[in-house]
């Protein structure tokens, strides 16, 4: 295993950690209290820590390798739309769940068991950074069998 | 007991103030940085859309820092940061509304579907 399959890996796993971490602060916002008020900022910073990491290794992989090697295989492979389509939308829309998490901290920290709209801010902008995350994870899924099918319809 | 009763009342009776001050001020950058967040993610759409429609627009943000998409998410990352301190200094978003969670809640939605279906029809 080489550095860049390494880094390759790395960024849809922190992607997973980030929207479990949203996940996490969903439901402790859905049951906000006076006692969980410190593990709802925590995860808040959790969640955007892992959202820059993610940001971080798929933007070295993307700019650096994916252009160079994928990107030319997929659009030759019977699958060209899992680039023209599916890279293209989930490169641009990863900034949407990233901004998200980078503004959650900012809301976290107020106390939502006597916020009720406050509350229900942590829990859309969780709930979007899920639904944002599992579907890039999901084109992500099909970049590579973009990958996989050009390899097989080749013989390479 | 009276005296202890007295000293109690009176810290709580300052400490009060104070948290409800530090509350707002929390509360007032949230609404601030929500309106910046809602602004950014459409903008981030608007970004994508003229970028991959004006090729010469795509060639100098790649020559800025590389390759195109270093530098769209740097321009996003600084306008949610400079947007949420303007709006914050202009303090005219003091509090998270119905109309705030709406707005973010729309403009996600709103710009993901939006670039799904730019890439889908282009």
């Amino acid at each position: 295993m080489t550095a860049s399959d390494i880094i390759l890996y790395a960024h849809p796993t922190f992607g997973v950690l980030g929207i479990m971490a949203s996940l996490w602060v969903f439901v402790e916002a859905l049951n906000a209290s006076e006692a969980n008020g410190r593990r709802i900022v925590i995860g808040s910073y959790i969640v955007a820590g892992c959202l820059l990491l993610t940001g971080m290794f798929a933007g070295w992989w993307y700019t650096e390798l994916y252009g160079h090697f994928e990107q030319p295989v997929i659009l030759k492979g019977p699958w060209p739309w899992a680039h023209s389509f599916f890279m293209e939308t989930k490169e641009h829309l990863f900034f949407i769940p990233l901004i998200l998490a980078l503004y959650l901290p900012f809301v976290a920290r107020i106390n939502l068991f006597k916020n009720t709209r406050a509350r229900a801010m942590v829990m859309v902008v969780t709930a979007l950074i899920i639904l944002n995350g599992l579907a890039i994870e999901g084109a992500g899924a099909i970049i590579n069998g973009g990958v996989k099918v050009a390899f097989i319809h080749t013989g390479a | 007991m009276d005296i202890q009763a007295k000293s109690t009342f009176a810290v709580s009776e300052r400490a009060l103030p104070d948290a409800g001050g530090r509350e707002a001020a929390i509360e007032r950058t949230a609404a601030a940085f929500g309106l910046s967040a809602a602004v950014t993610v459409l903008f981030n759409t608007v970004l994508a859309w003229v970028k991959d429609a004006y090729p010469p627009l795509n060639s100098l943000m790649a020559a800025a820092t590389g390759h195109h998409w270093r530098t769209h998410g740097i321009i996003d990352v600084v306008v949610f940061f400079l947007l949420g301190y303007f709006f914050l200094t202009q303090g005219r978003t003091t509090k998270i509304t119905d109309r705030l969670v709406i707005g973010v809640a729309a403009a996600a939605v709103i710009a993901g579907g939006g670039l799904a279906a730019w890439f889908f029809l282009v």
